[in-house]
């Protein structure tokens, strides 16, 4: 409780928490706020269109905001209020998911070098630079490219399980797969200062095995930069599925798609995004505040977890507004 | 300073090892696809296979041919090998050779990577330095707020921002590369292509004024793509200046009565170089992957179109492997060069004290 009440000293925490906390409300809401009669519910939905917005106009046009549809539609006719709170699900799921399974396999290398040492650290760094110089675009599309033509029995089955169940696309699986380094890095840092100290020393000469050093004693004390990093990914990875669904090879999450579907009424010919601001706005606004919610609490860790800026904060706080 | 050639040396030889690993990664991908899909990466150029030929079997000549149900050492020493000699395969969708076809593209994107990391570099050092010994001032609170705000905008919507104010709106900017009428005076008898820079071009061919056309088309989409990389950089700039503001030499120097303005341009900024290149360093292929994404946005003809202008079509593992590659290789360079600038102000590193 006392480390709730003194991470909510800190600004970045509370209001990240907060833009955070309210996407979650909205996605938990989203069956009220956006009802559908069919099952499982469309990310995106064609909205009900009035005779008289469309007589004399083209139905290719996107429709102002109108009662019952609070935000206007894009073209093709599909609702922009219901598309927004319905990609809140789909984003956050994205986000952590990949952060989560970039981040798991990532920790675990940078922890395994890290503790090793010597020949097996050498190796993996040695592969982790090379993968950081391969970009991620070209990786989502060799793996779209190849998604409709794979071999199953080739697969490993913890892959192939993996895959079915959580659902991953072909940018998620690119994102995983090209997207570590920065944590093995980190965690290899963290992990070979914290090999050398006393502590591990003894639970060595305990005769512990190295398994249980490395994720009893070394992966929770190495983890607080890794979680810092991790934030900050959820609302980074979720833009850049956007910007890639937005050149046409995204895995297609709502929020993307509609930026598509609107682009050509902002930048096209015609185009006009004073007079067409809603197939844009919402989408924009949606996309922006998730990724800083993400990023405010990022930074809010960031400085909660270094204990001298935690000290000056906290006795702040406490002389503003008492105890 | 023959460290730093000693450096450069085995930086160089570096670059052979990475690039046998990613390319043995991309070919262990494609493992997991059956053998007929590989066979794409050594289909036939153009119509010179007989076209009486059903495709199955086309591609089951192609697999007995190449041995591609061979183990994984022997397809992949074959794919590597035919690379090396430039033999990238030919590309159904862009119905020529992937190579060429990288070629032909190479210049536009080298042209707005360039001119960005020109950008962002200094600006990114720059103000981060100032906001650093400027500690709760303004210019401090000036710049976290900018980087605060480039950080949120994701570059695509900053993309779209500026072509709808400044390319739709008020029309200062034009989009592409060039205008029509410079498009045809390039393609002309009489203009020498030699680097393939538009601007560099320009000048080379005395056409000053085409060099600066050149650059106007290129404002917008390098502003596009620094704005976030100059934000990140900023910030770790400041970082490192606040880190070295409180060491002992500062201490030092300020009792020798060295004047501030010395002791900032010349201790602090080299020594809090070294973390902001490396920085810059380790997100090249982030700033590779948004040059793509702003060529596509802001219709550049560059490498974008490979990746980016085909995915619709049918799957072309050629043009993707190719492009991966290529990507790679245009990563290599830019890595390097910012490596051996690090080293340059960073002595412990040339000297291999910091491994």
């Amino acid at each position: 409780m006392l480390h709730l009440r003194h991470g909510l000293m800190f600004w970045q925490i509370t209001l990240g928490v907060l833009i955070i906390a309210f996407f979650l409300l909205l996605a938990a809401l989203a069956p009220l706020l956006a009802p559908t009669e069919v099952s499982p519910a469309p990310p995106l939905k064609f909205a009900p269109r009035p005779v008289e917005s469309t007589r004399g106009v083209s139905a290719r046009m996107p429709l102002p905001p109108a009662p019952g549809l609070p935000l206007g539609t894009t073209q093709g006719g599909y609702d922009v209020a219901y598309s927004v709170v319905r990609g809140v699900a789909p984003a956050l799921r994205f986000g952590l998911l990949t952060t989560a399974l970039t981040g798991l396999w990532g920790c675990i290398l940078g922890a395994v070098a890290g503790y090793a040492g010597g020949g097996v650290s050498r190796i993996i760094l040695r592969v982790a630079d090379a993968f950081l110089t391969f970009p991620a675009i070209a990786a989502i599309f060799i793996f779209r490219t190849l998604w409709m033509q794979l071999n199953f029995p080739a697969i490993p089955h913890v892959v192939l399980q993996a895959v079915t169940l959580l659902h991953l696309d072909p940018t998620m699986l690119a994102l995983i797969m090209f997207s570590w380094v920065p944590y093995t890095r980190l965690m290899y840092a963290t992990v070979s200062r914290l090999t050398g100290t006393e502590f591990v020393l003894a639970a060595r000469s305990l005769g512990a095995r190295p398994t249980r050093i490395v994720f009893r004693h070394l992966l929770p004390n190495a983890l607080s930069p890794v979680i810092v990093l991790a934030a900050r990914d959820i609302g980074g990875m979720v833009l850049l599925e956007a910007a890639f669904t937005f050149v046409g090879m995204g895995s297609g999450l709502p929020w993307g798609t509609l930026l598509v579907a609107g682009r050509d009424w902002i930048v096209g010919p015609g185009g006009n995004p004073l007079t067409y601001w809603w197939v844009f706005l919402p989408a924009t606004v949606a996309l922006i505040s998730f990724s800083l919610g993400w990023n405010v609490l990022g930074d809010g860790l960031n400085a909660y977890l270094k204990p001298q800026e935690r000290r000056r904060t906290i006795s702040r706080w406490i002389q503003r507004w008492g105890n | 300073m023959p460290s730093l050639i000693k450096f450069m040396l085995r930086r160089l030889a570096a670059i052979p090892v990475t690039l046998l690993l990613i390319t043995a990664v991309l070919y262990g991908l494609l493992m997991f696809s059956p053998a007929t899909a590989r066979a794409q990466l050594y289909m036939p150029r153009g119509q010179s296979h007989n076209p009486n030929l059903r495709p199955e079997v086309l591609l089951e000549q192609i697999i007995v041919s190449k041995g591609l149900r061979d183990p994984f050492p022997l397809q992949y020493a074959r794919w590597a090998g035919n690379l090396l000699r430039g033999d990238w395969g030919w590309s159904p969708s862009l119905r020529g050779d992937v190579l060429e076809g990288l070629f032909v593209r190479t210049p536009a994107t080298a042209e707005l990577t360039l001119y960005s990391v020109i950008l962002l570099l200094p600006l990114g050092v720059l103000s981060g330095v100032i906001a650093g010994i400027r500690t709760g001032c303004w210019q401090d609170y000036l710049f976290r707020t900018l980087a605060f705000i480039a950080t949120a905008i994701p570059p695509f919507i900053l993309g779209i921002v500026l072509l709808t104010v400044f390319y739709a709106g008020l029309q200062w900017f034009p989009v592409g590369r060039i205008g029509m009428a410079d498009q045809y005076m390039i393609q002309g008898a009489d203009f020498r292509v030699v680097t393939g820079l538009l601007t560099v071009d320009g000048l080379l061919n005395g056409m000053p004024a085409l060099s600066l056309r050149a650059l106007w088309h290129l404002i917008l989409p390098a502003f596009t793509l620094s704005l976030l990389h100059w934000a990140t950089l900023g910030r770790i700039t400041r970082a490192a200046v606040l880190e070295e503001l409180d060491k002992d030499y500062i201490i030092a120097a300020n009792g020798r009565g060295l004047p501030q303005r010395w002791i900032v341009w010349r201790h602090i900024l080299k020594n809090a170089m070294a973390p902001a290149l490396n920085s810059v360093a380790l997100s090249a292929a982030a700033l590779i992957t948004g040059v793509y994404l702003v060529e596509k946005i802001f219709a550049l003809p560059g490498i974008s179109e490979f990746i980016v202008g085909s995915v619709r079509g049918a799957p072309d593992l050629p043009m993707a492997m190719g492009a991966a590659v290529y990507s790679v290789l245009m990563i290599l360079p830019m890595m390097l060069s910012l490596d051996v600038l690090q080293a340059m102000v960073d002595p412990r590193l040339r000297e291999g004290l910091m491994s």
